[in-house]
């Protein structure tokens, strides 16, 4: 029997192998931001541990980031402490950092393939859970805490118990690349499978449907395999994913030897087995919304708001939750999701806060302005995303359309920096978790694509982008 | 290990509700403790007592690979989480750091506990003792190195080659 693309990763990385429980694992990139490192760095100081690979080590700042003018201060006196923090560490142990006013700052996620850190075949970790990201170049990317940073940062390695193999196929071709995207297909999956569908596991995405996407697009969905409670998810890289990390910054020198070497490795072979299957046809899919707590309660633009009966298929447990879910949302079972009216637009996060989100948000909103009762940000998932956005104009569509403009960071994704909501706000967001409070307290989240929130933008409520001409 | 049960009978009760995004910038982990389960709960930090045990659903810890969160619960008191299942990340932060015991239960243990049941995790027998109602329940046995690395107080105090 063959390998998957997971296995081979797995098996060219093992350095301590034991019969029953956990292997060793060697870590070829270790990403650092400023929130889950501060005590892992302690920890090193305090057993007099140095960081055993700095090279291999590089540092962001992204999730307390104040996303305004980057020429002010920080006011908030324990942002501005854990920023100092890392700098403090990256200089004490010679690790290279992209700080707040660098070119290079940005989303951790999107930064990595953007420099050219990310690479197939490779493992790749970062104390945080959207690490999966990187699976998108055939890397295996998990996410990790603290007491693992400092493992990694201390020793290049990691204890981890082989994940079991789970592929998801995706059938079919959508008719509508502008309106129906990659967000649209990773809800759909979470929706059928669940938040838990991929506990244990590591996800490898296949088929037509995968094959199809832009890289943008398939990191978008490779992100999101942690809100199915996977380890990670996986894409086997083709010519897309050589061409994206030919020229970056960090590009390897010996890079077409090495496109040799994975064009026909790293890929799964035909006579191997997954422990677990599931198929999705995207012939028919719609845009997605989540109306309740979690990635798993969504529905299409096109449907009302479920009962609680609907939703569970008779778990009491998942009923509780879709009923403690509406009323958090403060939405009534049968509401036709296209009334739902909003209050804010976030376009960013490390899901959708790429050059090709923006672009197809532009799209939707060009030459109109933003519904009288609604504010719109954008928050480019990087500083070069920012610049490269900008030297097509794309700041000036949006800053006509009223909506703000800001520098690279999580922003609103996760209520850490100065950009929340207000309590009982409603957010069409193009983040990754709708779960109470975490876009600010009492905060409403609805996940949708970049289409979908540009379009809400507009109508002030919830609108099937189907219906517009965005070609 | 004895406890008293608080218990939140739903499933995927994530990190974000375990600890809010913006608490992540506290270095103290006392003051930390003071916001933990905010999300969910606000009156959690008045009720909860030292040696207190969580009882919930399925994918207990969902979302964020924040150690905030078991840090938070821990030195709120909290010794064990028994809950359906966890998410992988927050099960290993809760035995990386020996956090707390995440304790994985069958069915009829969580509808068999309730709030306020004093209960006793006998780890070398795999049992959940329910004292306040004399029921015995099978917990689902740590792997081999997670039950050596619970023993030694965390990963950093453990040693593959000490046996």
């Amino acid at each position: 029997m063959g390998d998957t693309l997971f296995e081979k990763v797995w098996k060219s990385h093992v350095v301590v192998e034991q019969e029953s429980g956990p292997s060793l694992i060697y870590i070829d990139r270790h990403l650092v931001h400023e929130v889950t490192s501060p005590q892992a760095f302690d920890g090193l100081r305090m057993n007099n541990r140095k960081v055993r690979r700095p090279d291999l080590t590089i540092a962001t700042m992204d999730h307390n980031v104040p996303t305004n003018d980057r020429s002010l201060p920080i006011l908030d006196q324990t942002s501005s402490i854990q920023i100092q923090t890392l700098e403090k560490n990256c200089n004490d142990f010679g690790i290279t950092l992209f700080d707040i006013n660098s070119p290079n700052q940005g989303i951790v996620h999107v930064i990595g393939p953007q420099l050219g850190i990310t690479l197939p075949g490779s493992t790749i970790v970062c104390g945080d859970s959207h690490t999966s990201t990187h699976g998108a170049f055939g890397a295996l990317a998990l996410g990790i805490g603290t007491s693992d940073v400092e493992h990694v940062l201390a020793s290049q390695t990691m204890w981890l118990e082989k994940p079991k193999t789970f592929e998801i196929k995706v059938d079919g071709k959508i008719k509508n690349p502008h309106a129906v995207t990659a967000k649209d297909i990773v809800l759909s999956i979470i929706k059928n499978i669940g938040t838990g569908g991929g506990t244990g596991t590591v996800i490898e995405y296949r088929g037509q449907g995968i094959s199809d996407l832009s890289m943008e697009q398939r990191m978008t969905i490779c992100n999101m395999s942690i809100e199915a409670g996977a380890r990670a998810g996986m894409i086997a890289p083709d010519e897309k994913t050589f061409d994206y990390l030919r020229d970056r910054k960090y590009t390897p020198k010996n890079y077409e030897s090495l496109v040799e070497i994975w064009r026909d490795s790293l890929k799964t072979d035909n006579d191997a087995k997954f422990e677990k299957e599931f198929t999705l046809d995207i012939n028919d899919i719609a845009p997605q919304v989540s109306w309740g707590t979690n990635p798993g309660m969504t529905c299409d633009v096109t449907e009302s708001i479920p009962t609680p009966d609907d939703f569970s298929n008779g778990d009491d447990n998942q009923k509780k939750g879709a009923q403690k879910a509406l009323d958090y949302m403060d939405l009534k079972s049968g509401t036709p999701v296209e009334e739902i009216k909003i209050d804010r637009v976030f376009i960013g996060s490390c899901t959708n806060a790429r050059l090709e989100d923006l672009i197809e948000a532009s799209k939707v909103i060009k030459g109109q302005k933003i519904s009288s009762h609604v504010k719109a940000m954008v928050v480019p998932g990087s500083q070069m995303v920012k610049k490269q956005a900008e030297e097509m104009g794309l700041d000036k569509i949006f800053i006509e359309s009223n909506f703000e403009w800001r520098e690279a960071g999580c922003s609103m994704c996760l209520g850490m920096n100065p950009d929340i909501l207000s309590p009982g706000e409603r957010c069409a967001s193009t983040s990754n978790r709708n779960f109470e409070g975490r876009q600010g307290t009492g905060g409403r989240t609805h996940l949708v694509s970049p289409v979908m929130a540009a379009a809400a933008a507009i109508a002030g409520h919830f609108v099937d982008v189907r219906k517009l001409d965005l070609n | 290990m004895k406890g008293n049960i608080i218990k939140y009978a739903r499933d995927n009760i994530d990190t974000d509700v375990i600890i809010p995004g913006q608490y992540l910038k506290i270095h103290d982990y006392a003051e930390l403790a003071t916001h933990a389960m905010e999300g969910l709960d606000p009156d959690f930090h008045s009720k909860v007592k030292e040696g207190d045990f969580i009882l919930s659903g399925k994918n207990f810890g969902c979302g964020s690979s924040r150690e905030h969160a078991p840090i938070a619960l821990s030195h709120s008191g909290v010794k064990a989480v028994l809950a359906l299942s966890f998410a992988r990340i927050f099960y290993r932060n809760a035995v990386d750091g020996a956090f707390l015991l995440p304790i994985e239960i069958d069915q009829d243990a969580y509808d068999g506990i309730s709030e306020g049941d004093e209960i006793e995790i006998d780890i070398s027998q795999n049992e959940v003792k329910n004292n306040t109602k004399h029921q015995t329940y099978k917990m689902k046995p740590f792997s081999e190195i997670i039950g050596k690395i619970i023993e030694v107080g965390g990963l950093f105090k453990y040693k593959p080659d000490s046996d």
